[in-house]
């Protein structure tokens, strides 16, 4: 699963921040075309949720989409992962 | 289905301020639906005026959006009316405390198989921050700028009083808690009252130093004590220190109720 920010409804208000326990979100820098400065992700692959969720069958942690007021944050599945062949030249 | 399905996608983002906490309680209670199994058709969300009583117009299904402070009369006429749907009540302070004060004590009283949800943002936050019942003491408003000098209703004690089968008080930062007294609420049968405190960044933390939404946040973390632990502390002869708000379920019984499928 991957971790995602709706940046239509995402209004900036930083209580993601708050409470990730593995401090995922960051206050981000940069405000985009509405003017809402949406937090930026610090490497998302390590959040609880998107690495057992298919595993267990349920939602594992999910704290920053239950307090998210916007309801912006989301779990998307990922692409299935495709292996790539790597010609190795000599 | 998901709590996504329950939304209206058509109507986000919505109108709520930025860092508001009436949309956390909105997740919440969906959450609590969600785990209980409603289907859309059976359920009706009603509402008064204010802000937190826009949520049901976020929410995809049958909602009643009524007149000032009257949702809970609306409501027990939904309920005794058709006593096969399930009611859900969205109410805010000034909704439910000031102008509809008795219909929440009479309604308590009857006992009416209705869970009300309050988000207490202990302000009138949408017509422009004036002070609410719920004030706390010492509280800047518009209407009170030297500070609040009544004392706040504690909503929680008054539904216990009254007769409320179900009644808890949780914050917005609780929403694990929050959706577990959600959920406890909808499943008992009576009148079932979940008082969550959220925060109003625009109004009421302007005003009271909580410059960040996250600010408040942090207050509700840190000021907040389980109703046992205050309970445990008297019993030893110690002082509950002052300001802390208690949180907790208050009150759990088997009033008969009104209203109850057969």
């Amino acid at each position: 699963m991957r971790l995602q920010i709706d940046e239509h409804r995402c209004k900036g208000c930083n209580l993601c921040t708050l409470v990730c326990p593995y401090r995922i979100f960051k206050p981000g820098k940069q405000a985009n075309r509405r003017g809402v400065v949406i937090p930026e992700l610090d490497r998302p692959e390590r959040c609880a949720n998107c690495r057992l969720r298919n595993l267990y069958g349920r939602t594992l942690c999910g704290t920053c989409q239950m307090i998210c007021p916007d309801q912006a944050i989301s779990w998307v599945e990922e692409d299935a992962h495709v292996p790539k062949k790597v010609a190795i030249e000599y | 289905m998901s709590e996504e399905e329950w939304l209206r996608q058509d109507r986000l983002p919505h109108i709520f301020c930025a860092g508001c906490g009436n949309g956390t309680v909105i997740n919440c209670t969906l959450s609590a639906v969600e785990q209980i199994g409603w289907k859309k058709q059976d359920t009706v969300f009603v509402s008064g005026i204010g802000c937190s009583s826009r949520a049901p117009g976020y929410i995809a299904a049958d909602s009643l959006h009524t007149t000032h402070g009257r949702a809970l009369a609306f409501a027990t006429g939904i309920k005794l009316a058709n006593p096969a749907l399930n009611v859900v009540v969205f109410t805010g302070d000034g909704d439910l405390a000031a102008i509809g004060g008795n219909h929440f004590i009479h309604a308590c009283r009857r006992n009416i198989d209705i869970t009300v949800v309050c988000m207490n943002n202990m302000i009138y936050g949408m017509t422009g921050g004036q002070g609410s019942p719920t004030t706390p003491a010492g509280g800047l408003s518009t209407t009170t700028p030297y500070g609040s000098e009544e004392p706040a209703f504690d909503l929680c004690v008054l539904a216990s009083a009254a007769g409320a089968n179900y009644v808890a008080r949780w914050t917005s930062y609780h929403v694990r808690e929050l959706t577990r007294a959600i959920l406890t609420g909808l499943e008992t049968p009576g009148f079932s009252f979940i008082e969550s405190l959220v925060q109003c960044p625009t109004n009421y933390g302007r005003r009271n130093r909580f410059k960040q939404v996250t600010d408040q946040i942090e207050y509700f973390r840190s000021h907040t004590i389980l109703v046992e632990k205050a309970g445990r502390m008297k019993e030893k002869g110690e002082e509950v220190p002052a300001g802390m708000i208690l949180s907790g379920e208050f009150v759990r019984r088997n009033r008969p109720a009104l209203g109850v499928r057969q």
